[in-house]
């Protein structure tokens, strides 16, 4: 069980104000449970203090240590370095997003597009649909599945040419909406969606749901948005709804 | 531990890095490289219509010329780009329209079958009938 | 802002989020530094439970009263955070009924509002509970993302002015004289060390206390108490489920998201950095939650990861679980050291209570009177946090 190798990390490595990032190389020993995250926390610890990386929960629920592992996204917290083919194990930061240093990607753009989306994060819990709910609440709810770990922005080959692109993460967070308002402005977000840049501009290479580590399928999500609003725009139902289809009711 | 071996710059745009790509990803990459081609192709096949205005035998020429093994090998790679962009093109406007999306990986290796019947046929008409 | 007192919090954990947030309400300026990511410490690892405090009400009651108090403020001031689907104490054996006497009483001592539900009644609530079990108590537990709250806190915070600095790691502490007047910190972004001046320095670090007081010369009594939790696939309750007994290992199964979150064991270092997680105690997870919820054992594990707990108690506590969960603060002038305080313990559930304590401290130093406005002020949603 406890059967130990060695395998090389190659680490991307950027600080601000040098000119180029760079690779470092460390030898990091590994049992068959070691994931990347603990790893890279063991290169901090022992071999360099300064090299930055997000993490918070270490079980894939808060989407922090989002990075490209030998060029695929994952999050490092439950990916074991054993899963990974080779001996060499190269870990670079997400791709369009600015890096902030090391393995940090700056999330702010990210978020900026996130928050208009009316930032759905507690919903419906469709599990147990038998359970009655208790006393004093009237259905149960759970958290998003969505982390915010911007994988799929990372993975988007549109969003990698089209920076005002809205992204992946967004869009199906505007979906979400749309399938649960909880009290939302369903025709606001859905005009926000309606553009260049918004769900028309995806050319599903259907990455992001590949990717996606929590059952977001933002690929779908971003297909359901275009059938909502083809419906909306067919002649006869502009019609009857007297107008454009976005106006707020 | 090892240090100063710089990141490469990148060669390639972006949206052609090809690493820890999914199959619906290498289509992307392929639709987009095939359709590049396929424009330029367009321009080139204007081009050379444009020697129709320049007499019979200027035309006859270039015909012949056409008919000699380079020229078919590249009309055997302008039939896969026509084979692959129409019939993933056929799977993106269903996609794009929210019509099995959830089959669309399965969609797209029935669609590369009949594309595959397809190249070969017509690349052996291709090089049987211009003998 | 200008002329205000500066203050200077170490520690980007939910202590130090709270505390950023009480200081900018009551008019101080603050600057938070953070060597790592902001909840990459403890604060990120937690279960994500919203106490009610019914699993102290047996061995820690002023635990259990800070917890329900917090639950009710944290339920208004960041509405639509938590997954309020209550909990459950659940008894399996006679033995464990012989719990619910003292715990209804210890509940009702700490206004925790309880309801004892049969066991077919429980069955129909949760259907995947063990069968067997013999009653169960409804409690206001509640679930939270152990991040995207203290993100709240941050993005208010930073909404009123205070500069928050992650990657940004206290090297030393700047003194003059025998006052504390500041931390000498190396900023990882851009590999430079300056000197952030301060009128107080709050040492917010959990379970890195020791550390951060070690280098001003002063000693708290902070014993770093990891445990184990596990995430299976799959959510295979939808309330809090809890045995019903006083709070032992692999008791607590929270869900969240699509996961189911066993937790905890208990156990005291020395480097909260150098954490393990044992093979055995994830076993153990596995088979004491798999007694409250027998499929568990089947799901297949999501990750199992470990937290160091800051509590608070003598350097003699070895097994962690008979040390408080309450908070402590500590003013240093006592031993002689101007200029820095420190907070220990608690829990993320009562954070902001830390940070009330805290600042009040922190106030009476400098002689400000600023009521503590913590209790009402209505968060910024976590997104604000990056989005600025």
């Amino acid at each position: 069980m406890t059967e130990q190798r060695t395998v090389q990390f190659r680490v991307f490595r950027y600080k601000q104000g040098r000119e180029r990032p760079w690779y470092d190389t460390f030898d990091v020993t590994v049992t068959p449970r070691t994931t990347v995250l603990e790893a890279l926390q063991f290169i901090r610890r022992v071999h360099d203090p300064s090299l930055m990386l997000r993490h918070s929960c270490h079980h894939a629920s808060c989407g922090t240590c989002g990075m490209r592992i030998n060029g695929q996204e994952r999050l490092a917290c439950i990916t074991r370095v054993h899963d990974i083919a080779g001996e060499r194990v190269t870990v670079e930061p997400l791709a369009n997003l600015p890096i902030i240093g090391d393995l940090v990607v700056d999330m702010k753009a990210f978020y900026a597009k996130f928050t208009p989306m009316a930032m759905p994060l507690i919903r419906h819990s469709e599990f147990l649909p038998e359970a009655e709910p208790p006393e004093g609440v009237d259905t149960y709810t759970r958290l998003e599945n969505c982390i915010e770990c911007g994988l799929c922005v990372s993975v988007c080959p549109v969003a990698a040419s089209d920076p005002l692109y809205l992204g992946p993460a967004a869009l199906a967070a505007a979906w979400r909406v749309v399938q649960e308002p909880r009290g939302q402005n369903v025709p606001e977000i859905l005009a926000q969606v309606d553009t260049a840049h918004g769900c028309w501009r995806c050319h599903i290479a259907m990455e992001c749901s590949a990717v996606c580590p929590s059952h977001v399928d933002p690929g779908a999500a971003i297909m359901a948005l275009r059938g909502t609003l083809i419906r909306q725009h067919l002649p006869w139902r502009r019609k009857q709804q007297g107008g454009d289809a976005h106006e707020p009711r | 531990m090892n240090r100063g071996e710089l990141v490469p710059r990148r060669r390639w745009p972006a949206w052609f890095d090809v690493r820890g790509r999914h199959v619906s990803g290498w289509a992307f990459i392929l639709n987009r490289l095939t359709g590049l081609g396929l424009v330029l192709y367009l321009i080139i096949h204007l081009w050379v219509l444009r020697l129709l205005t320049q007499g019979e035998a200027r035309w006859n020429a270039f015909i012949a010329l056409a008919k000699t093994p380079p020229f078919l090998v590249l009309d055997t790679i302008l039939f896969f780009g026509i084979i692959y962009h129409a019939l993933n093109g056929i799977r993106l406007t269903l996609v794009g329209l929210g019509i099995g999306v959830s089959a669309h990986k399965r969609m797209f290796w029935v669609l590369m079958g009949i594309g595959l019947v397809l190249f070969v046929l017509s690349t052996w008409g291709l090089w049987t009938m211009t003998k | 802002m200008k002329g205000a007192f500066h203050v200077l919090v170490i520690g980007g954990g939910a202590t130090g989020a709270a505390l950023a947030h009480d200081l900018t309400l009551r008019g101080l300026r603050v600057t938070l530094v953070e060597r790592w990511e902001v909840t990459a410490g403890t604060t990120g690892r937690h279960h994500g439970l919203l106490h009610s405090g019914a699993r102290y009400v047996l061995t820690d009651p002023d635990s259990a009263r800070e917890c329900i108090e917090e639950n009710w403020i944290l339920r208004r001031i960041a509405p639509d955070a938590f997954e309020l689907n209550d909990g459950l104490f659940v008894a399996l054996t006679d033995e464990d009924v012989t719990y619910l006497d003292p715990f209804l009483e210890g509940c009702a001592r700490c206004g925790i509002p309880t309801r004892v539900l049969s066991r077919e009644h429980t069955l129909r609530l949760e259907p995947n509970l063990n069968p067997t079990l013999k009653l169960a108590v409804q409690v206001p537990d509640g679930t939270m993302d152990a991040m995207r709250l203290p993100l709240r806190f941050l993005a208010t915070a930073q909404h009123h002015g205070a500069e928050i600095r992650p990657f940004t790691e206290v090297v030393d502490i700047h003194f003059q004289g025998r006052t504390v007047a500041g931390a000498r910190v190396r900023d990882h972004r851009t590999e430079r060390e300056y000197t952030i001046a301060a009128d107080v320095v709050i040492n917010a670090t959990g379970p890195w206390a020791g550390q951060i007081a070690q280098m001003a010369g002063v000693d708290v009594p902070i014993r770093p108490s990891p445990g184990v939790l596990v995430a299976v696939e799959g959510r295979l309750c939808n309330m809090v489920i809890n045995r019903l007994h006083p709070a032992g290992d692999g008791d607590i199964i929270v869900p969240q998201r699509r996961l189911s979150i066993v937790g905890t064991s208990s156990w005291v270092v020395e480097d909260p950095d150098d954490l393990d997680v044992p093979e055995a105690h994830v076993r153990m997870m596995i088979d004491l939650g798999a007694l409250l919820i027998p499929t568990l054992r089947e799901m297949p594990v999501r990750a199992a990861w470990a937290a160091a707990r800051p509590l608070v108690g003598p350097r003699t506590a070895h097994s962690g679980r008979e040390l408080s969960r309450t908070f402590k603060c500590f003013d240093h002038a006592d031993e002689g050291v101007e200029g820095l305080v420190t907070i220990i313990g608690g829990k993320a559930s009562t954070a902001r209570a830390m940070a009330e304590v805290t600042t009040d401290i922190v106030c009476a130093k400098l002689g400000i009177t600023a009521p503590c406005r913590t209790r009402e002020v209505v968060l910024l949603p976590h997104t604000a946090y990056y989005a600025g």
